[in-house]
């Protein structure tokens, strides 16, 4: 192929659409829904990524969760259901044995909770009794205040740090601090409040609200109790020799017998990428579905259309074939008008998404910090490319009539 | 012997179509040789197979049986794309009805053969103008097709036609569109072309025409009915050109 030919086709090309601008327009529409699709698809993945990285942070890329229950719970819930609780004696008694790790700490939990301040009151709250060594994880990145101190916890002190749904809902002025609130009847002085961590795959978590571990357990007790420890490798390459330490200590304590399966679970943060993993798989399976649909309706109207053009160009394509065209020659000019037509379709969908997902994000989502405003730079290539690839596939059948036509019969046509 | 070689050389060539299962036979039994240089007209009546002929001899159609060679080259057996080479190398058209695009300036639809060649821009540019000057459009180079006289128009065809230095021109009635001054100042314009070397084969069935020509052959029913040089008035014709 001649770099003469080539751009030759790409004038043809520009000419062609030029000259039946509304033609082309109304043509390239399925295509325009089709990279609509592919692009909101994108977007919308991008932001599960997004959101499944910032979960992950949330809850510690190094951190284990030695708990009676699964997170990724589900089919065994009987099974887990049947495992004793881990008391307070184990949990201390794991924390004070264990070595590898940077720390590990017993936590006790309560769900349903409800904080009241004055006459307003906030419900579904997850209250969580842990040690000032808290502070360490992710949990205990506090944005107002401070975290509450080792004395504090040992003389259980009432003091609390709330999380941030928790401080916006019953606060909306931001002045959370030094407020009194009550939790069980019980007053607590608000010392400090914890970063915003939720995305909508956890956005339970910004109604946690702790308080020092000695307090808890003064105020719900210790039976009836299954406490969960926290241990904090201390970093990734870590991760797997805290795990096979924890297990074995826990076997231990809990006098799990040789053959037996654990009778704990160990968590942690990579079990949320099933989760997305399984939504992502979904907004897949739908997206691919509309895109294939209206990439076919579309690929059939530029075909169509393509036949139009052909029929149109007959006697222009025998004068070009009478100068010397080749087959490819014709051919390559019609290919490009069809890739080109849907470059155009390209181009209006990622100008119309773009609006889309500025003013849904403006509108609906102004406080997520995982779907993005604007259309991530790598789905434009994306769309560009598939756009491109549409526009041959739906020009290949009148490419190859307009490239067969013998040159005798094409001059003829009147 | 090199030199001695004719452009082009037929040998009992037919074209047969098949219709509702009938033959018909727009050419029957052709043969003739057309050297370097020649002014040839080819005349007939409509129906007669002379612009079958032509599509034979242009490389538009191929025959059904006999020998086409091209320069010592078998027409027969190329592909289409061999057969799109010798057009564009090979061979100059100018059509009765002009055949240029319409959407493209006069200058661009010089260039086009070009554009098949695989000429760069910039030479494509220089050698279209320089052909345009010379058959007096100078200062019709941006000018569209339908901004331009039929004569401006068939004179845009002959500078296309002789922008790749071809064998042959290959002239299809050229004056069928024209009033017959214009007409005129194209033939014109032909026998300066052929008095400086070209090979120029005309089609026509107007005996004016053809005069122009050095050899006339006449084709009735599929067959050459003559071939004669036409050496009738060349002191006289040249002297009223």
């Amino acid at each position: 192929m001649k770099i003469s030919e080539i751009t030759e086709s790409a004038r043809f090309a520009y000419e062609s659409l030029n000259s039946n601008k509304l033609r082309s327009l109304l043509t390239t529409l399925g295509v325009v829904i089709g990279i609509v699709f592919v692009i909101l698809m994108g977007w919308l993945l991008s932001g599960l990524d997004a959101a499944l990285e910032k979960t992950v942070n949330v809850i510690g890329t190094d951190m284990l969760y030695v708990d009676k229950w699964n997170w990724s719970g589900g089919k065994n819930w009987r099974d887990y259901e049947s495992r004793k609780d881990i008391n307070l004696a184990q949990a201390t008694e794991f924390c004070r044995r264990v070595t590898t790790p940077e720390v590990a700490m017993p936590i006790a939990q309560k769900w349903g909770a409800k904080i009241q301040f004055k006459n307003q009151s906030i419900s579904g709250i997850s209250v969580q009794g842990v040690p000032a060594e808290y502070v360490l994880t992710p949990g205990g990145a506090v944005t107002d205040g401070r975290f509450f101190s080792k004395s504090e916890e040992r003389f259980g002190a009432d003091v609390a740090v709330v999380g941030y749904n928790v401080a916006n809902t019953l606060f909306p002025d931001g002045d959370a601090l030094g407020k009194e609130i009550k939790i069980r009847g019980h007053k607590f002085e608000i010392i400090g409040v914890v970063e915003k961590r939720g995305t909508f795959i956890m956005d339970f978590i910004d109604n946690q609200t702790f308080i020092p571990l000695q307090t808890f357990l003064g105020i719900y007790g210790t039976s009836g109790r299954s406490l969960s420890i926290a241990i904090k490798a201390g970093n990734e390459e870590n991760l797997a020799n805290a795990r096979s330490e924890a297990i074995g200590l826990m076997r231990q304590i809990r006098n799990n017998q040789p053959g037996q399966p654990d009778d704990f679970s160990i968590n942690e943060s990579q079990m949320f990428r099933e989760e997305i993993n399984s939504l992502r798989m979904s907004t897949w399976g739908v997206g691919i579905g509309l895109v294939s649909l209206s990439f076919f309706v579309g690929i059939i109207g530029i075909t169509n259309i393509m036949f139009v053009s052909v029929t149109e160009r007959t006697k222009e394509i025998g004068i070009r074939k009478a100068l010397g065209a080749k087959r490819g020659a014709i051919m390559l000019q019609f290919l490009m008008e069809a890739a080109a037509l849907c470059f155009v379709g390209a181009v209006i969908a990622f100008a119309f998404c773009s609006t889309v997902i500025a003013v849904v994000v403006k509108v609906f989502f102004s406080d997520s910090d995982y779907l993005s405003s604007y259309v991530p730079p790598q789905l434009l290539l994306t769309a560009s490319v598939v756009s491109i690839i549409v526009g041959i596939l739906a020009g290949l059948m009148p490419a190859l009539r307009a490239a067969r036509m013998k040159p005798i019969d094409a001059l003829r046509y009147e | 012997m090199a030199a001695e070689q004719p452009i082009i050389h037929i040998e009992h060539i037919a074209k047969v179509y098949t219709m509702g299962g009938e033959k018909l036979y727009a050419l029957r039994d052709v043969s003739l040789d057309i050297s370097p240089n020649e002014y040839v007209a080819i005349m007939g009546p409509s129906g007669s197979g002379k612009s079958t002929l032509m599509n034979i001899l242009g490389c538009l159609d191929t025959p059904s049986s006999g020998i086409y060679q091209f320069n010592g080259l078998d027409v027969r057996s190329m592909s289409d794309n061999e057969l799109a080479e010798i057009r564009n190398k090979e061979i100059g058209f100018v059509f009765q009805t002009f055949n240029l695009l319409a959407r493209a300036s006069s200058v661009k639809n010089v260039e086009l053969p070009l554009v098949y060649s695989g000429v760069k821009r910039a030479e494509r540019r220089e050698r279209a103008e320089q052909v345009m000057h010379s058959v007096g459009l100078g200062d019709r180079m941006e000018h569209k097709p339908n901004e331009l006289s039929g004569g401006q128009r068939q004179r845009v065809a002959i500078a296309r036609a002789l922008i790749t230095n071809p064998a042959i021109i290959l002239a299809d009635e050229p004056t069928g569109n024209l009033d017959s001054k214009t007409g005129k100042d194209i033939m014109r314009l032909f026998y300066n072309l052929w008095q400086s070397g070209n090979t120029i084969i005309l089609v026509t069935h107007e005996e004016d025409i053809a005069r122009h020509a050095r050899r006339i052959i006449r084709i009735r029913d599929g067959c050459v009915e003559s071939d004669l040089p036409n050496e009738e008035n060349e002191a006289s014709y040249s002297e009223a050109i």
